[in-house]
């Protein structure tokens, strides 16, 4: 009786460990899987996020900041700031900023780009999600993989959390895992949380470097009314409004403009507005893959943004952008992130030519679409001396 | 086969497993994880480990919550607490009902306002609202039941209404605007609960009562009985006035420290390993339900079942979506506890504010119906931990009934605040 | 201070992992002893800083 008894357990102990051991080397695969970065010809310098509030060393957060430019970084030209991967589980955004170091050529004005504004985020996927760890773009060379990652800081490097989130400075109540949000903690603090000092040290880069405009990279999932859209804080309306008109005529596509609510706290259109001198602006473009009424979980749903239940809750009125069998291919949903990036670059330049952008060599919304995103990524093996880093 | 046909299929599979798993005796929580196994294997995921062990680490936070929670109270009934408050409390209000219950109301609905967790009220003032309550004359199902519905209430009420701000953060709507449109109806709705499933209550027969009660150990006091309660409202009160000095502590810890308090002012020496493990041992339905609920939104996620049935929900008429709110939203906290916010919460708020009604007040009335789900199968957490801490004995379907009538109060009112949410938008003030 | 409070939660997930154990030893009924075993796996894959 005690050996069947000794004997079970023993069998039990043996599938958890099993199950133990797959699992952890599973998300531990992921959480260190490392992504190359082929710097172009662009690169002045990678630094990193610590060189503007050294709070944030030897902490993960502490993301590499790609400038590019030409000549010395001190330029009295314009200045951009690009975020990429302030909600990981928005490859979008991630994948446009990534294009835009592996390509872009600054003529005028220095641009920096940030491809995981919360690499903390990157490297977790969310609980009860069932997100795939990670995804492949084919290239010319072969595939390419990226983490999947997930809207909020991993609890692995920033735990616990409150029993209501408190914002800071406006005191604004926010549920309480927003303290993990990259995108409800700005402007951030010192003293703050993981995700509050990553904020802060961004917020120190725009003081610092003299940013003009900052661009926020998103997707949102389609029954979110704040889709398919530039969010703009007052101070860039004109801008704004501008550029949805010349992407609409220029670029194959139409893009409408919000204005940033005074009342919703924390947000980059909102906060780097209020707290500095840059014009913050957000874009949105349309990922299925994380609306409520989505089917089946995965990769294939993730880069091809197709997806039945979604069109169901369309064709009953429920969603603010459409969805037809088409879905929202990753190649359309980074070439709208592009070439809405150029033509904001554009429009600023016309409104402000003493402090002119003028970026060059980055593929555009039909370009990317035609030859896809991959066709634009750099192989590693082949990269010159210097110019490999990893995210 | 469409991805229509292939979820139903693989619902099928999960609740015949869950069926059959029922039938062979097995326990609701192995049933559970039993059901999500056949669904992932359905699915043609095979077995997907790391999908199984991220589910199961979803509630995670929580689990330490009822943990600390419990093990607090537990630390604090060994101490000889629970039966001081209690004949204290019934030597003084025991002829003043109206005054007894408003009391008790008050006590019920403070941890799970400022938790956001109905559990944390049962195990916190439950156990002890219980024992006053029986003494005057409530059948202990009757007790189950008011305390159940106010502690459900008092999750929703603000300040920390979970299912209000998992929703609100789904649409990136701000958490302002809440706190009365949440306010009025938990008390109007805790009251009318407590004076109808109270309304036979007899005036206490008090050195009845006393002889029956434990008597607490000749040490105990106010102060060592107050002392951890002051440090639990110190800690999050703290936490909330000085949000940038004042270091987060998070819930879990808050009832650490508030039990490590309970040790050391205990007049008499605490086994706190002993009680540990009974706690863990008292608590494994309840992390166990959570853990496997977790594994089971995860498959049902993954496969694609989660946004049929979200989608089904979401795309019925209007009219009948308000008319049935009663009926999905307790259902679907039923299966999915606090997930039911963002699957289902946010595509119908969504269409709420698609429709002209005001979100926050039509999200608040919302809010105090999804907690009745926490009495339902198959996860019933609260629902069994309330039976567990009274120690009811009658079946569950007996409480069940009981809580009905105010069950259904409950939600006629949630129900009115949607329907009437564009009128009431007035409450919105802050 | 946050770091200490971190850590202080790593310590209170190692004491519940143990009492889990704990009772999976002593334990005399398969469902419990399942049921022990799924709710340790979170609680070790924090502890072990995997997830």
């Amino acid at each position: 009786m005690k050996n069947q008894l000794i004997r079970r357990k023993a069998i039990f102990t043996a599938a958890f460990l099993l199950v133990f051991l797959f699992s952890g080397l599973s998300f531990y695969r992921s959480r260190h899987l490392k992504e190359p970065v082929v710097a172009g010809d662009g690169l002045l310098e990678v630094r990193k996020l610590s060189h503007y509030f050294p709070g944030l060393r030897g902490r993960i957060n502490d993301a590499s900041v790609y400038i590019l430019g030409k000549g010395t970084t001190g330029s009295a030209d314009g200045a951009a700031l690009v975020l990429g991967g302030s909600h990981a589980e928005e490859p979008a955004g991630r994948l446009a900023a990534w294009l835009l170091v592996e390509n872009a050529r600054l003529e005028r004005g220095r641009l920096f780009v940030i491809l995981s504004a919360n690499p903390s985020a990157s490297t977790s996927t969310r609980p009860g999600g069932a997100y795939p760890p990670d995804y492949e773009i084919p290239t010319p060379w072969g595939r390419q993989k990226f983490r999947q990652g997930d809207r909020w800081s991993n609890p692995l490097d920033q735990w616990p959390d409150p029993e209501v989130y408190i914002h800071y400075p406006s005191r604004q109540q926010l549920a309480y895992m927003d303290i993990r949000n990259q995108n409800r903690t700005w402007p951030g603090r010192p003293d703050g949380t993981m995700t509050e000092k990553t904020c802060y040290a961004m917020t120190q880069l725009i003081i610092k470097e003299k940013i003009d405009l900052v661009i926020d990279l998103h997707e949102a999932e389609l029954q979110y009314p704040v889709i398919s859209t530039i969010v703009a804080h007052q101070k860039g309306e004109d801008l704004a409004a501008l550029a949805s008109m010349m992407i609409s005529g220029e670029e194959g596509f139409n893009i409408g403009v919000e204005y940033s609510p005074v009342a919703l706290r924390g947000l980059s259109h909102r906060e780097i507005g209020d707290h500095t001198q840059a014009i913050p602006l957000l874009l949105e473009t349309p990922e299925p893959f994380l609306d409520a009424t989505r089917g089946r979980t995965d990769r294939a749903l993730l880069l091809t943004g197709k997806d039945e239940f979604v069109m169901k809750a369309g064709r009953h009125g429920l969603l603010f952008e459409k969805l037809d069998e088409n879905g929202w291919p990753i190649d359309v949903r980074v070439g709208r992130h592009l070439s809405s990036i150029i033509q904001i670059f554009k429009v600023w330049t016309e409104l402000h030519p003493e402090r002119p952008i003028q970026m060059e060599n980055v593929p555009r919304y039909a370009e990317v679409i035609a030859r896809g995103t991959g066709f634009y990524l750099k192989n590693p093996d082949l990269a010159p001396a210097g110019r490999l880093f990893y995210e | 086969m469409s991805p229509t046909q292939s979820a139903l299929l693989i619902l099928s599979v999960m609740v015949a497993a869950y069926a059959l798993a029922k039938i062979l005796k097995v326990s609701t929580e192995l049933s559970l994880f039993l059901a999500a196994v056949a669904g992932a294997l359905a699915g043609g995921y095979g077995l997907p480990v790391r999908h199984l062990a991220e589910g199961a680490i979803t509630y995670l936070d929580i689990c330490l919550i009822f943990l600390t929670a419990t093990l607090f109270m537990n630390l604090l009934k060994e101490a000889g607490g629970v039966a001081f408050a209690v004949r204290a409390i019934l030597k003084k209000f025991h002829r003043r009902r109206f005054m007894l219950f408003l009391l008790l109301v008050f006590l019920l609905l403070i941890p799970g306002a400022l938790t956001g967790a109905g559990s944390v009220t049962v195990l916190i003032t439950g156990s002890l609202v219980a024992v006053v309550l029986k003494y005057t004359g409530l059948s202990e199902v009757r007790v189950a039941a008011i305390i159940f519905l106010i502690a459900g209430l008092s999750a929703a009420a603000p300040p920390v209404s979970l299912w209000a701000m998992l929703t609100a953060a789904g649409i990136n709507m701000p958490y302002v605007g809440f706190f009365l449109p949440l306010l009025i109806p938990c008390v109007l709705g805790a009251l009318l609960t407590i004076f109808i499933l109270g309304r036979k209550a007899r005036p206490v027969d008090l050195e009845k009562a006393l002889a029956e009660l434990p008597v607490p150990p000749e040490r105990m006091n106010w102060w060592r009985l107050g002392l951890p309660f002051a440090a639990f409202l110190v800690l999050v009160l703290a936490g909330r006035i000085f949000p940038f000095s004042f270091p987060i502590l998070g819930l879990p810890l808050i009832f650490a420290l508030t039990a490590v308090v309970a040790v050391l002012v205990s007049p008499v020496r605490l086994n706190i390993w002993k009680t540990s493990l009974a706690t863990a041992e008292q608590l494994l339905p309840l992390v166990g339900t959570l853990t496997c609920v977790g594994v089971l939104v995860q498959v049902m996620t993954l496969t694609g079942v989660r946004g049929l049935i979200s989608v089904s929900v979401v795309t019925l008429p209007a009219a009948v979506v308000i008319a049935s709110l009663f009926l999905t939203l307790p259902l679907s906290e039923a299966v999915l506890m606090w997930g039911a916010a963002p699957v289902l919460g946010v595509p119908l708020v969504l269409l709420f504010n698609t429709r002209g009604l005001d979100p926050v007040v039509a999200l608040a009335g919302m809010s105090i119906i999804w907690p009745l789900g926490d009495a339902l199968p198959p996860t019933a957490i609260i629902g069994r931990l309330t039976m567990d801490t009274v120690g009811v004995k009658e079946r569950y379907s007996t409480f069940l009934k009981m809580c009905l009538v105010p069950a259904a109060i409950i939600a006629l009112l949630g129900t009115l605040m949607v329907i009437f949410s564009k009128k009431l938008s007035f409450l919105t003030l802050f | 201070m946050a770091a200490f409070i971190t850590f202080l939660y790593y310590l209170m997930v190692a004491f519940f992992a143990a009492c889990f154990i704990w009772n999976f030893r002593r334990s005399r009924n398969w469902q419990s002893e399942v049921l022990y075993l799924i709710v340790l796996l979170p609680f070790l894959l924090r502890l072990f800083r995997l997830k």
